[in-house]
């Protein structure tokens, strides 16, 4: 019987790195937020950098790099794809605003 | 009595076959746990956004002090804290029980200090006349819903998540528990981090003046 891996972990070095990724990444978002740009590009910018910041977490805090691939293939496309299919009720939402205005 | 003995012991032949994913049970299902939830926030934050572009009388209530500045020391409390949890299971791991003690304590001691600030926060828009259902600034009530319901329910992971930090803690200081059961719990308080991730740009951001 094969042992179970156990994950590999990098050193705190690399964490620190990271961690201070994610506050720059913040701050970043704040900035943006008082940069005066229009609600759906500031919208699109900070979701982006919200998704860099999962990523890294996802990445490194949590070890899923380390970790093998059939673990992140079996389930984070999983997860992608039920995010994609909820953007199908964005056209209910602006029907709702017609009928508001 | 390790994974695979429970598994003799059972006469479970099968179980002992090596994992397709090479990590322990209790790993796999935290895993399939975060999946789960992290859909549920995300059909709550789509909730949001559903209600927020249907109401033509949205309204963004919140100021850079103390609101949004707020935020940014929970931000930065929470980043600090997954930092101290990453510690903890290092020291875990290295077999420095100890020291992986101690880094549980100080992650569970941000925990609290992050809900400590967002019941601050909380309580200040209480006495401002806000609620789940009110909204004195005039507008959308469903502001008050929708900010209310995400942070609520992300404060309760952070609770949960400092009940069960402190619990393993305790069982790993008294050999109960090994490295692996605090590297799972590092996963969930990585996770409950990661969402806030998405909740301060698009809850408080977004509604910022």
């Amino acid at each position: 019987m094969a042992a179970m891996e156990s994950t590999p972990v990098p050193g705190m070095r690399l964490y620190v790195i990271v961690w201070v990724a994610l506050l720059l990444i913040v701050g970043a978002e704040v900035a943006l937020t008082y940069a005066g740009l229009p609600t759906k590009t500031l919208l699109y910018a900070l979701l982006t950098l919200a998704v860099v910041e999962a990523g890294l977490g996802v990445m490194y805090f949590m070890h899923l790099k380390y970790e093998r691939r059939t673990l992140f293939w079996s389930l984070i496309p999983a997860l992608i794809f039920v995010f994609i299919m909820m953007n199908q009720f964005w056209s209910d939402a602006y029907r709702l605003r017609s009928l508001h205005q | 009595m390790s994974e695979p003995e429970v598994s003799l012991a059972l006469g479970h032949g099968a179980v002992l076959e090596e994992s397709p994913f090479g990590i322990e049970s209790k790993k796999l299902v935290m895993w399939l746990f975060i999946v789960a939830d992290a859909a549920t926030f995300g059909a709550l934050l789509f909730g949001y956004g559903y209600l927020r572009v249907g109401s033509p009388n949205w309204i963004r209530p919140f100021a850079f002090i103390p609101t949004i500045l707020n935020g940014m020391v929970m931000t930065a409390v929470l980043l600090t804290s997954s930092l101290t949890m990453l510690a903890a299971v290092g020291a875990a791991q290295a077999g420095r029980r100890g020291a992986g003690v101690r880094w549980l304590g100080v992650t569970a001691v941000l925990g609290i200090v992050f809900a400590a600030l967002h019941l601050r926060e909380w309580f200040n828009l209480f006495a401002q006349g806000w609620s789940p259902s009110t909204n004195p600034m005039g507008g959308s009530v469903l502001f008050g819903g929708t900010f209310f319901g995400i942070t609520g329910l992300h404060l309760l992971h952070v609770v949960c998540g400092v009940v069960a930090i402190l619990l393993v803690a305790l069982a790993f200081r008294r050999g109960r528990l090994d490295a692996g059961h605090v590297e799972t719990t590092g996963l969930y308080w990585h996770f409950v981090d990661l969402v806030w991730m998405f909740v301060f740009p698009l809850v408080y951001l977004m509604n910022a003046r």
